[in-house]
């Protein structure tokens, strides 16, 4: 036991680098009850109830209205791991949803960002965003006014599939397209 | 100590020879050099606490809630790794019978735990603590609660007797947050440190991340997805209610709080790529403290406030940064690895813990804030999201290597890595409330 308080004695002998200080300080702060314990009265400690009592938390927030969502009409593009570029080969994909955009001149489209589940959650929520927005930006370049395209972020929150395996990862680094409000064909 | 001479002559004088002289001692101080050189016969190596862990005998309280009182001591004290408890079996003393440092000298134990328990309407513990190298009583202290807390009541004893022991203050009575999804259900979850009486709190909103407690522990900062918005939300503990503080477009990540304002600092892409803000509640001024073309995130404010640890892939992958608060002298720390993330300052600032990938695997790492000190604490399965207790001696974090990603805890050096969330429950983003 007296091991215990030299011990951080010795750690703030270590740190402080003052040796009269680090002996001195625990015979300080020992409480003087400490001899005297054995004719004294008990200390009295009573152990209350915290909080409210409250179980729940109640939000402050008002529900917001649902907006009218359509999925399905366009198919995922997939990133490769940790990388955000558009890859070539979905470049004709994203043409047909810009055309189809130009047609649909009320629709708004809603650009998710995904990840597979090998990062950290909060990194892969950053990922998924920058993923989402490279798609936006490719869709911009293409003549889609951006004021029409939204992007939002799961990260690794949405998972399409949960096996550990690349087939499974790689479904799940994809951006996926909900169009929003009044849609077209 | 303030018979700290006397009674380290009696603590030899008691016959615990197996020490090995204390050598250390001399090169620090001429101080204790006063002392003969039997006197200084305390040894403890502190880079090793394995080497010097006090036996500690503890009775069973008796009823049913004595036992459970005497299970939860002796998994607190034990688990600090600073004590070994000597079971009961050995014990030729009573708890009825006086303490006498004889009975356990033999033992080789060096403190000693008894106490009464009366179950009436409320619960009513007396609980003493002996020194058996000094012969006598330590504490000697009176508890009463309603019945059902009698875990927290434990608690209260365990800090008592290692504050009596030790002189500090221990985390026994902490508690940790966490994100809790259960049938696609996510909600927070409010447990003790070892992970008992968890609760969720009742949101409403299925995708919750990153709690963060104020430093007052009364309230947290967490980020929600609700309508297809990234908000931060504020909880206050002592009202239970959830307001949204922040929102706009792009993705909102909740941050760290200040140490000495009510402000915090966050993750926001309003701008575009995902940049450094901080925001304070009082007033909702907003001041953006990173740029870059690529990811800026998971900052934490360092515990004097004038330093921030975050993740940027400024350099081709995620790696660990500091910058002073400001958003200036921007430094790397992190050279080894290609994915690092997910940093937490201890609370002296003096090592940075996070996440980092090695062969293929997130591992709970350390460092020091210049980047030397690398050393990675887990082995097993993933790991991600540390958080340290707030005296620095554990690290809470997130695990899936018993499949079911859970909240594991550990002593900071890696030892005693151990789950405490129910297998059934997936469970992450864990973070160790300050007090």
């Amino acid at each position: 036991m007296k091991r215990l308080l030299v011990l951080f004695a010795l750690v703030a002998l270590v740190s402080a680098g003052c040796a009269k200080k680090a002996v001195t300080r625990p015979e300080a702060e020992q409480p003087a009850e400490k001899k005297e314990a054995a004719e004294k009265a008990p200390e009295k400690v009573t152990e209350q109830k915290v909080a409210s009592g409250k179980e729940s938390v109640k939000s402050l927030e008002k529900e917001t209205a649902g907006v009218e969502e359509k999925e399905g009409l366009f198919k995922d593009i997939n990133f490769e791991f940790d990388k955000y570029d558009v890859k070539s080969e979905y470049k004709s994909e994203l043409k047909s949803i810009a055309e189809w955009m130009t047609k649909n001149s009320g629709a708004k489209l809603s650009i998710e960002g995904h990840c597979d589940d090998r990062g950290t959650n909060e990194y892969n929520l950053a990922l998924g965003d920058r993923r989402a927005k490279a798609v936006k930006d490719y869709l911009v370049s293409l003549g889609v006014p951006a004021a029409r395209l939204q992007t939002i972020s799961y990260g690794e929150e949405k998972p399409l599939c949960t096996e550990q395996t690349e087939e499974c990862w790689a479904k799940n680094r994809r951006a996926h397209f909900v169009v929003l409000g009044k849609a077209g064909k | 100590m303030r018979n700290s001479y006397k009674g380290q002559r009696k603590y030899v004088a008691h016959g615990s020879t197996g020490r090995i002289i204390l050598i250390v001692f001399f090169l620090f101080t001429f101080h204790l050099s006063l002392l003969t050189a039997s006197e200084a016969k305390v040894y403890i190596d502190i880079t090793s606490p394995a080497a010097m862990k006090v036996p500690i005998a503890i009775f069973d309280l008796p009823g049913s809630s004595g036992k459970e009182i005497s299970r939860v001591l002796r998994d607190d004290l034990v688990f600090t790794g600073l004590f070994t408890y000597v079971d009961k079996a050995a014990y030729v003393e009573s708890q009825s019978q006086p303490f006498n440092p004889a009975n356990w000298t033999p033992l080789g134990v060096e403190t000693v735990v008894k106490g009464t328990v009366s179950e009436g309407k409320n619960l009513t513990v007396s609980v003493r603590l002996y020194d058996v190298t000094d012969g006598k009583e330590v504490l000697n202290k009176e508890y009463q609660s309603e019945k059902s807390l009698v875990r927290p009541l434990a608690h209260t004893i365990a800090n008592d007797i290692y504050r009596a022991l030790t002189g500090q203050k221990g985390v026994f009575r902490t508690r940790i947050m966490f994100v809790g999804e259960r049938a696609g259900a996510k909600d927070l979850y409010l447990a003790d440190w070892d992970g008992h009486r968890s609760r969720k709190l009742g949101l409403k909103a299925s995708i919750i991340l990153s709690p963060h407690w104020s430093f007052d522990g009364n309230k947290a900062v967490y980020s929600s997805e609700r309508g297809r918005q990234w908000g931060i939300y504020l909880l206050d503990f002592q009202r239970m209610t959830e307001k949204r503080i922040f929102v706009s477009r792009g993705t909102n990540l909740a941050g760290d709080f200040f140490p000495n304002k009510n402000a915090f600092v966050f993750s926001s892409s309003k701008e575009g790529a995902p940049d450094l803000f901080t925001y304070n509640i009082d007033n909702g001024s907003l001041t953006r403290i990173t740029s870059s073309y690529g990811i800026d995130v998971s900052p934490a404010v360092s515990p004097d406030g004038t330093s921030i640890a975050f993740v940027s892939d400024r350099g081709g992958s995620p790696q660990i940064y500091v910058m002073r608060s400001d958003g200036s002298e921007v430094r790397r720390v992190t050279f080894e690895g290609n994915y690092n993330t997910s940093p937490v300052w201890s609370p002296t600032g003096d090592r940075i813990a996070f996440s980092g990938r090695r062969g293929g695997k997130n591992q709970i790492c350390i460092v020091k804030p210049d980047g030397s000190g690398l050393t990675q604490l887990t082995e097993s399965g993933n790991n991600e999201d540390p958080s340290f207790s707030p005296d620095g001696r554990y690290l809470v974090f997130t695990s899936d290597r018993d499949r079911t990603k859970g909240v594991y805890i550990m002593r900071a050096n890696g030892e005693s890595q151990m789950r405490v969330t129910p297998k059934d429950l997936k469970a992450f983003g864990p973070r160790w409330s300050p007090n």
